[in-house]
């Protein structure tokens, strides 16, 4: 599985985005390959959410540009960059409480005319547990369920590119391994994943590639592997002493 | 336990309480005093509420007086009381107060004490239930029972039933139950004769309701008696109930209540009520022998009335026995066809009359309710029709799994009810309007149409899209200045191709606050909800204050429009309709404006859009990574409820014909809101009934209580509503969810869902 294999989907390049005086991200710089799963590390207020807003359309880079698929889509709104097959799940299980499992799935391909009935069943066989809950409305799902419909909400899209903000936020360890199982089954049927997690062992173990974002900046990047390996990220990300190693 | 020793015979004392404990019991007696004092309080307020006000607004003191130092301030004090024990002993009385039964107790009395409160009882002296007393007590020549129904066994009836059936609750003794019922019965029926001796021997014109709130009280008591005889449930299902009875044959309640309510009609109600007498059904048909009346309305006096009575009865009570679609039909249009029948009888009849006694009054003047109850109840008769058409089939769904047959069950009830809703409503506005006394016609006009017409809309942007507008009769007077400019009413004329009709100018009125709702929304809809709600606020009054200030010598100022705007007119080919002073025909004009824009919106409501503002409503990120437009979406709400209130604004301006800058004040914009909210936020059922029953209580009240006092008891309403019903009226079923708890998912919901999934 080498690199030069993938062509690449996403290109972020040089990107500054600001919030008023607040420099965010000062110049941001990686790329995602079809088919990829990519890993965004870094500690809090690096800029990971702010990045990913950016890829979605919901913020705008003051310099920079974002390409995906080759043409470039910084300043296209969030409503359309959905179009392009871009779909964002967005920090902090964002459902639509008082509507029901299924009615929240449906507003997921609310950029389609119609429901696509085979799209529905696929969701719900990656979390039958949404099946059991249809009818329920979804404020009153426990937290993991609510991550899962708000993951298969954003499957509803069609996306070809999946961004998922920190998936894990919040679960118990063994909701934690089920999510990023079934990350792995929406990557292997060729959707590619942009992944921010502060859980950066099971993340890079998922990842065929991440980054290191910190203050703003990409510090570091390379295959899962190399990263895990790479003693800064054990001393910040793994908590790991670097003597004892 | 031969083996254990006897506990010593001594308790030791007990150790002192942990001074936590002690603060806590020293707080609950400081509660308990805060909450006396509340309860007194308002006992109190209470009964400077109820009283007649004597006085000038100068010398307070005085009225003070008059009502705080009367003995029958202890009466008020006492109901503080028992509010007080009430509240201090709900842990104890709840596990009562859930038994079946229980409800109906409490609305029945309800009901009996506001009817022999509140209204009116005896038109012709505008007595209440209390100065009918002492009429009563004074005249001679009524029989004994109703001199004592009035004097004490009314009430008298209220407290037994309260005793017995408290007693039937407590120790589950079903005969108490039934005493209740003989009781409820036998007040229904005191009140009725009571009533009637006292309108024989009186005399006149009476269109008061306490003597039928009366009876309606005390056959809820009857009916509560009977459902605690019947239960031996721990806890009331009314909805089960309600389920089973509509169940067992669908829509045959309603037929029932059909058949009474025109047997009723026909045989006691009042159809004509000239000068000072009350002429039911057959002594219409006496008093109309020998005049030039139509041969359709004289056959209807005389035999087709009873005929087509008994051919609908017959055909709904067995198409909802049969459950037979065919016979639904068939009831169903039996049913139009009688009520086609019955109003031109009706108005033939007062053709007639207007036209040989000129002091009879118009046409559609002096009628009694009879032919409208008679209308209603061939309504409640295709209700019940529509059940049994809308009921599913009964075959295709016994074939599949139970949980698809209860889900298409309850989907056809919803359909059913909606329907059957829906044909009641419109029999009402469609066939009550014409009874109605001028006042009342007006209102319906001048307050309750415009004020539907504008509910509706800002049902849109606050309820749908969940956008605090506090400055909606912005838009509607924007609709109403551009009908004025273009009829020629305003200082600066239009060119003359522009000078049009009044109707005509709608499509420029929607366009004009189109604009005006897009000029307001575009910069302020990013805001957030309170800094929203303070903009448009600002926006009403900046409206307003530009109005009245004149510019450019466009809006006249202070004085208002004039000439007054015209009258609107309809030409249709050879076809023409006038609108003049009448108020009648707007009332059918408004219908026809409010029609469409309710099935527009019920459109809207499930469309794209509909969904849209759904999601921006419960979760904006979500909504924008789903791909919602939030921007576009929230001002295309604010557009279309300001093009609904250009609607309104057009039909104000030409109906009213002179309007000025003071009525487009912040109050009316609060006002619009409170009926938004009343009605039940996003529903748009519920706007329309927020609209009409806001507007319709404090004209209503305006015979019954104090004048100066009308609007504290609408605010008592709104705030009891707010307290029992806060999701409103008729609420849309979203924001009933949104509102009760959401871990206490609705009864339906509840087994679906395994409890404790844990995750
Ligand atoms: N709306 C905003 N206005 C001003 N500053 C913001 C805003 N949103 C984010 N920031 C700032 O931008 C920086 C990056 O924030 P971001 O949310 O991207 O961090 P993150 O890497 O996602 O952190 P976390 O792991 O805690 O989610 C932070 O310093 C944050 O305070
Ligand atoms: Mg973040």
């Amino acid at each position: 599985m080498t690199e030069a294999a993938r062509p690449t989907l996403l290109d972020v390049v040089g990107i500054e985005v600001r919030y008023g005086a607040i420099r965010a991200l000062k110049s941001v710089t990686f790329n995602v390959g079809e088919g990829e799963i990519v890993a965004l590390l870094g500690a809090n207020g690096a800029g990971k959410t702010t990045t990913q807003k950016t890829v979605s359309g919901m913020l705008r880079p003051t310099t920079g540009y974002v390409a995906f698929d080759g043409a470039r889509i910084d300043g296209i709104p969030a409503h359309d960059v959905i179009r392009l097959g871009i779909c964002h799940v967005p920090e902090g299980r964002h459902v639509f409480p008082r509507m029901t499992v299924a009615e929240n799935l449906e507003m997921g391909a609310f950029r389609f005319r119609d429901v696509d009935k085979k799209e529905f069943e696929r969701v719900l066989e990656l979390f039958p547990r949404l099946r059991e809950r249809l009818k329920q409305q979804a404020g009153t799902l426990s937290g993991g369920e609510q991550q899962m419909l708000a993951i298969g909400r954003a499957l509803m899209g069609k996306p070809r590119l999946l961004l998922l903000d920190e998936p894990s936020m919040g679960l118990a360890p063994l909701v934690v391994a089920q999510i990023f199982e079934i990350i792995k089954e929406i990557n292997a049927s060729g959707v590619t994943v942009l992944l921010v997690e502060q859980n950066a062992a099971q993340a890079l173990a998922l990842a065929h590639r991440g980054y290191v974002l910190e203050t703003g900046e990409i510090v570091l990047g390379g295959t899962g592997q190399e990263l895990l390996a790479d003693d800064r990220v054990r001393a910040a990300y793994l908590g790991e002493e670097i003597a004892a190693s | 336990m031969t083996t254990l020793e006897t506990p010593p015979t001594t308790t030791p004392t007990p150790p002192p309480p942990p001074p936590a404990m002690r603060r806590a019991g020293n707080e609950t007696s400081r509660v308990l005093l805060k909450r006396l004092a509340g309860c007194l309080i308002g006992g109190f307020v209470l009964g400077l509420m109820v009283n007649s006000k004597e006085g000038s607004p100068d010398d307070f003191g005085f009225v003070f007086h008059q009502t705080a130092l009367k003995p029958r301030m202890l009466i008020f004090l006492a109901i503080g009381v028992v509010i007080f024990a009430g509240i201090t002993f709900w842990g104890y009385l709840r596990q009562h107060a859930r038994r079946p039964g229980v409800r109906p107790l409490g609305m029945g009395i309800l009901v009996i004490v506001v009817s022999q409160v509140v209204l009116n009882w005896y038109d012709p002296q505008t007595v209440k239930f209390n100065g009918l007393r002492k009429l009563v007590d004074k005249s001679s020549g009524l029989s004994s029972t109703t001199t004592w129904f009035f004097d004490w066994l009314s009430w008298t009836l209220v407290a037994l039933s309260v005793v017995v059936t408290g007693a039937a609750i407590v120790t589950r003794r079903r005969v108490f139950g039934w005493v209740t019922t003989v009781l409820g019965i036998a007040g229904a029926v005191l009140a009725w004769t009571a009533h009637s001796d006292v309108l024989d021997l009186g005399g006149g014109i009476d269109h008061s309701l306490g003597a039928y709130g009366d009876v309606i009280g005390f056959l809820i008591l009857a009916g509560a008696g009977a459902t605690v005889a019947l239960s031996q449930a721990e806890v009331a299902d009314s909805r089960g109930f309600m389920t089973r009875v509509m169940e067992y044959r669908p829509g045959l309640p309603f037929a029932v209540l059909g058949a009474v309510l025109a047997a009723f009609s026909y045989a006691r109600n009042c159809w004509f009520a000239p000068v000072n007498r009350n002429l039911d059904f057959a002594k219409t048909h006496d008093a109309y022998q020998g005049t030039d009346i139509n041969s359709l309305a004289s056959n209807y006096l005389g035999w087709l009335g009873w005929v087509c009575f008994v051919v609908v009865a017959v055909l709904t009570l067995a198409a909802t026995y049969l459950r037979q679609r065919l016979l639904g039909w068939l009831a169903a249009g039996a049913a139009l066809v009688a009520t086609v029948l019955t109003f031109f009888s009706l108005k033939s009849m007062t053709d007639v009359a207007a036209k040989s006694v000129p002091q009879f009054g118009k046409s559609w003047n002096n009628l009694g309710a009879g032919g409208f109850t008679a209308c209603i109840s061939y309504g409640l008769f295709a209700a019940a029709a529509a059940y049994v058409i809308a009921r599913p089939k009964t075959r295709a769904a016994g074939k599949s799994a139970t949980l698809p047959v209860s889900r298409a069950l309850e989907k056809a009830r919803n359909s059913a009810n909606m329907k059957a809703l829906i044909v009641i409503a419109l029999a009402v506005a469609l066939f009550y309007p014409p009874m109605l006394s001028q006042y009342w016609q007006n209102v319906l006009v001048t307050q309750m149409a415009v004020y539907l017409l504008l509910a509706v809309g800002l049902n849109v942007v606050v309820g749908w899209a969940g956008l605090l507008d506090l400055g909606y009769i912005a838009f509607y007077a924007v609709g109403a200045y551009t009908t004025a400019y273009l009829t020629g009413s305003l200082p600066r004329k239009p060119p003359s191709w522009l000078h049009m009709t009044p109707l005509l100018t709608i499509p420029f009125a929607i366009v004009a606050c189109l604009i005006a709702g897009v000029l307001l929304g575009a910069p302020t809809l990013r805001l957030r909800g309170d800094y929203l709600a303070i903009v448009t606020l600002g926006f009403g009054e900046i409206i307003q204050i530009v109005a009245q200030n004149n510019p450019g010598n466009f809006t006249n100022g202070p004085r208002g429009v004039e000439p007054p705007v015209p009258h609107p007119k309809l030409e249709i080919g050879g076809w023409k309709i006038t609108w003049g002073l009448d108020n009648l025909p707007y009332w059918y004009l408004l219908l026809v404006m409010l029609a469409i824009v309710v099935v527009l919106f019920y459109r809207l409501e499930n469309s794209r859009l509909g969904r849209a503002w759904a999601a921006i409503r419960e979760d904006e990120v979500a909504a924008q990574a789903s791909g919602v437009n939030t921007v576009r979406a929230k001002l295309l709400a604010f557009a279309i409820g300001a093009s609904t209130s250009a609607l309104a604004g057009t039909f104000f301006a030409s109906q009213t014909g002179f309007f000025d800058p003071t009525q487009f004040d912040i109050f009316t914009s609060i006002l619009i809101v409170a009926y938004v909210v009343f009605g039940g936020m996003g529903s748009l059922p519920g706007a329309m009934a927020g609209a009409a029953v806001l507007t319709w209580l404090p004209e209503f009240l305006k015979s019954q209580v104090p004048t100066d006092d009308r609007q504290m008891w609408v605010g008592a309403l709104v705030l009891a509503m707010m307290i029992f019903r806060p999701a409103g009226l008729l609420p849309a079923k979203r924001r009933k969810a949104e509102l009760s708890h959401l871990d206490e998912a609705s009864p339906g919901e509840v087994s679906a869902i395994p409890r404790g999934g844990a995750m």
